[in-house]
């Protein structure tokens, strides 16, 4: 049949109207079939293939809008979505979330002077707009035939509305950022400043300039402005009152260790660090560019008898009752050490702190030895350069060779040379149940105790809270009281080495001050450098009369601020929490 | 038939193409809006970031501290002033003491005395609560029958105190 049909159809005379019927596809054997066979599989391939693209493409569009929730992003430029610019360094703000330092858009002027049309024209306009700039130097630059010159960097936003309304082509304006410190000279030594390319300089700036770098959100620091400026205040008055060559002071937190103001006199502005004080243009940049905390490493004398103390107290060699000879000078090799508010008798361990005895606190050290005396400073921190998150720290300054006369003269703060803020990390610890803690300038998180390291025993730190308080109550340290926050502190008066020697008229005084000291939360650390006797001090420079009010004023402008509620000091419960037994039933003499 | 499913096929791709476009467009003119409001946005977010260190330069203690030298002379908290407990705080007296001068008597006077003029101004806000008290000072007469003449009262609010602030310049 199938023959027939072939046949049939390929009859030439079959009329055209005629439609063969329906019929097989003849296959023909042999290699025809192979060739068709062939064909027809790589059709299949290639439909699978293109099906299988097209499942892709189908596939991704379901993705992109079903799954992807919209991600996706043109990578056409007319399309490309903008996106915000991250300033190059995170802000720095105080632990309240004022604002240290920002980073502004500060855009920067520059000219094409091979667009400039009319270059005359052009100067008189841009030097109405900056009358700053000279016109001769303006004039020199549209001319220079370049195709880039800087007219002027760091624009305000006024200045660059003013330059847009000049409306002069061939002036553009370059992106630039800009760090500001609203709070000028107040936070200058803690923040520090940056160059024109906002790289860290000083201070935290340069510090924490990794940290700061491409981090979106701010930086906190545990610093409070509040204190930080009325920290500052009274450091100024101190200084203006006593005619002093500069001053410094912080205060910290003796539980956690976090620095919550910090300020060196004299300072700068971090906006124009290199122009002179208009107020006082004789002080060298130098000076005022100085960290007295930080980078200034001090003989702090009498304070650091809290040391001797503490450290004869907790090895045992002293009891509190212990008494040692004070009514004699001591006199070692070239050198004779006396007291400034000499008893010339038998003196206990708190008389000792009390009335400041050098030569109690020098036979204090000799009792315990030179060995002990090393071991417990560097215990203490005290002979390394402590760490901090500003740049500029100073490594202390001590005897290689730890010889007696040594022993006698670091038992009340001579002949070694700390930083202030080494002194304050350790007086912290002493108070606060023996654990030292690392100083910080960075916010801990609340109720977050960093850990300490035990380097008294508890019992010995409450003894040393029991004696200081005794010195602001009877001893040197009494104008350093603030009626209801129970101040214990310690007065230090120290001669300032000049050459070779000790000039008896050049003085530093300090004052460290805690409170309450009945429950220590804070630690108030003043320092004045060379302070001059005047009337009111009844020719007096010493700590007690210069430093020791001011920290009084401060604990009183600043405990409202810090929460700390004042207590009823002559009530029972603090009279015995301060007691000191070998004292009881004695009468106690005025220094 | 044949000619049925191309018709078919025909409105089917041109539909879609339509469709395509369209949406091509509004994708590009939503992109051109995005983008427009993304720069108005960063714009803004400049504009808060030096509003912010503006706010931090005007704010900074050394202003206030001149502020308020010159406006309020406000010191620093005395240990005194402190309650640190709820029974330090006195009671208030059960009865309502009957007084001449009612709301003057908490605010604490200044040194130097009022003028007049700020005393109607400042006891306006008075008026709300003892209506009758209020007019009888607000006329001059009857407050000459006190003994001494009213300070101006302490602000309850922000407004209040630059209202007073005003009225004294």
């Amino acid at each position: 049949m199938t023959i027939a049909t072939q046949r049939f159809d390929d009859n030439p005379c079959r009329p055209r109207h005629f439609k063969p019927p329906p019929c097989v596809a003849i296959v023909p054997d042999g290699p025809a079939k192979q060739a068709l066979d062939a064909c027809r599989t790589r059709l299949l391939v290639t439909g699978g293939l293109f099906a299988l693209v097209f499942a892709v493409v189908a596939l991704r569009v379901v993705e992109i809008v079903a799954v992807g929730g919209g991600t996706a992003e043109s990578q056409i430029g007319r399309f490309r979505i903008v996106t915000a610019p991250v300033p190059s360094h995170a802000d720095i703000v105080d632990r309240n979330g004022n604002v240290l330092a920002a980073t502004l858009d500060s855009p920067s002027l520059y000219a094409n002077p091979k667009q400039i049309v009319d270059a005359g024209e052009a100067t008189r306009k841009l030097v109405k707009v900056f009358p700053n700039l000279g016109t001769a130097e303006v004039y020199a630059k549209l001319t220079s035939g370049k195709s880039f010159v800087w007219i002027r960097r760091h624009l305000t936003p006024a200045e660059q509305y003013s330059v847009n309304q000049l409306g002069i082509p061939g002036l553009e304006f370059e992106h630039e950022e800009r760090r500001v410190y609203p709070d000028a000279a107040l936070t200058s030594h803690v923040v520090g400043y940056t160059g024109i390319d906002n790289a860290g300089f000083a201070g935290v700036e340069r510090g924490l300039d990794g940290v700061l770098r491409g981090r979106p959100e701010p930086v906190q620091l545990s610093l409070d402005l509040r204190l930080q400026y009325i920290l500052h205040e009274e450091l100024q008055r101190v200084i203006d009152d006593f005619t002093a060559k500069g001053g410094a002071g912080l205060i910290m937190d003796v539980n956690s260790g976090e620095i919550l103001a910090m300020a060196s006199l004299p300072d700068f502005d971090p906006n124009h660090p290199a122009t002179p004080d208009p107020d006082h243009p004789v002080i060298s940049l130098a000076d005022r560019m100085f960290d007295r905390i930080t980078l200034g490493v001090y003989e702090l004398g009498s304070i650091f008898k809290i040391f001797t103390v503490a450290m004869a107290l907790d090895y045992g060699t002293a009891t509190i009752s212990s008494t040692y000879d004070a009514s004699h000078p001591i006199t070692i090799g070239r050198f004779t050490i006396s007291d400034y508010h000499g008893k010339h008798r038998v003196l206990s361990v708190p008389e000792i702190l009390m009335y400041s005895s050098n030569i109690g606190a020098a036979r204090m050290a000799v009792a315990a030895g030179a060995q002990t005396q090393r071991e417990f400073l560097a215990r203490l921190g005290l002979l390394k350069t402590p760490k901090i998150e500003v740049s500029e720290v100073a490594a202390p300054h001590y005897p290689a060779k730890w010889r007696e006369v040594n022993v006698m003269t670091i038992a009340f703060g001579h002949g070694i040379s700390v930083t202030p803020l080494s002194f304050a990390t350790a007086a912290a610890a002493l108070v606060n149940g023996g654990i030292l803690r690392q100083a910080t300038l960075v916010k801990i998180r609340d109720g977050y105790a960093p850990q300490g390291q035990q380097v008294i025993s508890p019992k010995t730190s409450e003894q040393m809270r029991r004696l200081l308080r005794l010195v602001v109550e009877h001893g040197t340290g009494t104008m350093a009281a603030a009626p209801g926050y129970v101040v214990g502190g310690k007065t230090g008066t120290a001669d300032k080495v000049s050459g070779r020697h000790y000039a008896e008229r050049k003085l530093l005084s300090s004052f460290v001050g805690v409170f309450p000291i009945n429950d220590p939360k804070y630690l108030v650390l003043t320092m004045v450098d060379e302070p001059h006797p005047n009337k009111q001090s009844h020719g007096y420079a010493t700590a007690g009369w210069t430093v020791a009010p001011a920290t009084s004023r401060i604990i009183q402008r600043i405990a409202p601020l810090l929460g700390v509620l004042p207590v009823d000091e002559s009530s029972s419960e603090v009279q015995r929490a301060l007691m000191v037994e070998s004292l009881q039933g004695k009468r106690i003499e005025a220094y | 038939m044949i000619k049925l499913s191309t018709l078919f096929w025909l409105v089917v791709v041109s539909t879609t193409g339509f469709a395509m476009f369209a949406v091509k467009y509004g994708v590009q003119s939503l992109e051109d809006e995005l983008n427009r409001t993304k720069k108005a946005i960063i714009a803004e977010e400049h504009a808060i970031r030096s509003d912010g260190a503006e706010w931090a330069y005007l704010t900074r203690p050394e202003t206030l501290d001149e502020m308020n030298r010159r406006h309020l002379s406000l010191g620093p908290i005395a240990t005194t002033q402190l309650r640190t407990t709820l029974a330090d705080i006195p009671l208030r007296a059960a009865v309502p003491v009957a007084v001449e001068a009612p709301v003057v008597a908490v605010a604490d006077p200044p040194a130097g005395s009022a003028p007049p003029t700020i005393l109607t101004s400042t006891m306006a806000p008075a008026s709300l609560e003892k209506p009758m008290e209020a007019t009888e000072v607000a006329k001059p007469a009857p407050a000459k029958a006190f003994a001494k003449p009213v300070p101006p009262r302490r602000p309850r609010s922000l407004d209040e105190l630059i209202a007073q602030v005003a009225a004294s310049r």
